[in-house]
């Protein structure tokens, strides 16, 4: 008898929207023209969740003394403010919005982990799909090269590759860093994932193992929930913002301290005027 | 015959990367240790913000394993597909 047992991981069912053809790379397929049901749903129930409680605290905001959850959100935020002056610029206010929504969804995501959603075959948690973590780390890919574009111009982009150690080098250092963001969630919930499954048939092999799997589950689920899903979180968020620091890192000493100036004065223009 | 030395050929690997991680692994594990113990016995007042940051390193130290883990299960798996 199989107590918590959650569905095998590994496949997610694969809906095609217009017949399933797939770029056969030996390996892996990469199906161009369907979709994860699974996925959608559990993302679309984290995205409700992250929704309800940013309306919830914003609706009932106080300026006295503020409530428990306003109080954790406002540390949070003001945190990520901290984090952002720090890393990347004291004016680089429109990472904020990008970098806390990606590490309250990520949290909120792990956190609903903690239900056993893959006791039915049709909720899976959000991040054990590769699609999931890979279309975050690519939309954060894409802003960050064009914010490290609007910093130094095309030339200073292009030529910001030629730097000395080894270009090849640093061109694949570029490319890596999606790939990297994303397995990283990815592995950490779906090795989640795994080993609660592995628990679970555990009793099927070894009858007396019953107790041990019984609290290995819980005791691994809240390890993987609490532990690793908050890190996971954090370690997603914290990147995204130092990746944008690396995309202007060395700014003064490069362009000159005209330049760099000149591009403070654009973006404190351009960002708008945040309360705080 | 052909599932047969792909299954084994995955499995075998999977072995290999996960034996492989996990001494990566510890040893990372180790050396943020290491390096936070030293830095509490110099300055014990810091240790709440080193702590911090050992738990942040380790959590990017394990995900090398874990990635090796996942996509190691994924590799069997797809072995096992193997089918003639």
């Amino acid at each position: 008898m199989r107590y918590l047992a959650e569905a095998a991981p590994g496949t997610h069912p694969l809906t095609p929207i217009c017949g399933d053809q797939y770029l056969n790379l030996l390996v892996v397929k990469f199906y161009y023209c369907a979709f994860t049901l699974d996925t959608l749903v559990s993302s679309a129930l984290a995205i409700a969740v992250t929704l309800g409680i940013a309306f919830f605290v914003a609706s009932r905001l106080t300026p006295g003394v503020p409530g428990k959850l306003q109080m954790v959100l406002e540390f949070l935020v003001s945190y990520v403010r901290g984090l952002i002056r720090e890393t990347v610029t004291e004016d680089a206010t429109f990472i904020l919005p990008i970098a806390a929504t990606i590490g309250l969804y990520i949290l909120v995501a792990n956190w609903l982990d903690f239900f056993p959603l893959g006791f039915t075959s049709i909720l899976k948690p959000a991040n054990s799909d590769l699609n999931q973590t890979l279309a975050m780390a690519i939309v954060v890919f894409i802003i960050v090269e064009a914010y490290a574009i609007r910093v130094r111009g095309l030339g200073g982009y292009l030529r910001h590759f030629m730097r000395p150690p080894f270009p090849p080098l640093t061109i694949i250092e570029e490319i890596v860093k999606p790939i990297t963001l994303s397995l990283r969630l990815f592995g950490n919930i779906f090795a989640g994932l795994l080993m609660v499954y592995l628990l679970t048939l555990l009793p099927s092999a070894f009858a007396w193992t019953t107790p041990i799997s019984a609290v290995g589950v819980a005791v691994w689920k809240a390890f993987d929930v609490f532990f690793v899903g908050t890190i996971q979180a954090f370690i997603f968020m914290l990147l995204t913002i130092i990746y944008f620091g690396q995309a202007r890192e060395g700014l003064e000493e490069e362009m000159g301290r005209g330049h760099a100036a000149a591009v403070r004065q654009e973006e404190r223009a351009t960002t708008p005027a945040t309360t705080s | 015959m052909q599932h047969a030395i792909a299954l084994a050929g995955g499995m075998i690997g999977f072995g290999l990367a996960l034996g492989g991680g996990a001494i990566g692994a510890a040893i990372g594990d180790g050396l943020a240790g290491n390096a936070t113990i030293a830095g509490v016995s110099r300055q014990p007042e810091a240790q709440a913000r080193l702590q911090v940051i050992m738990f942040l390193i380790i959590g990017l130290v394990e995900a090398m394993y874990f990635i090796n883990l996942a996509l190691g299960f994924y590799l069997v798996t797809q072995a096992n597909a193997v089918t003639g």
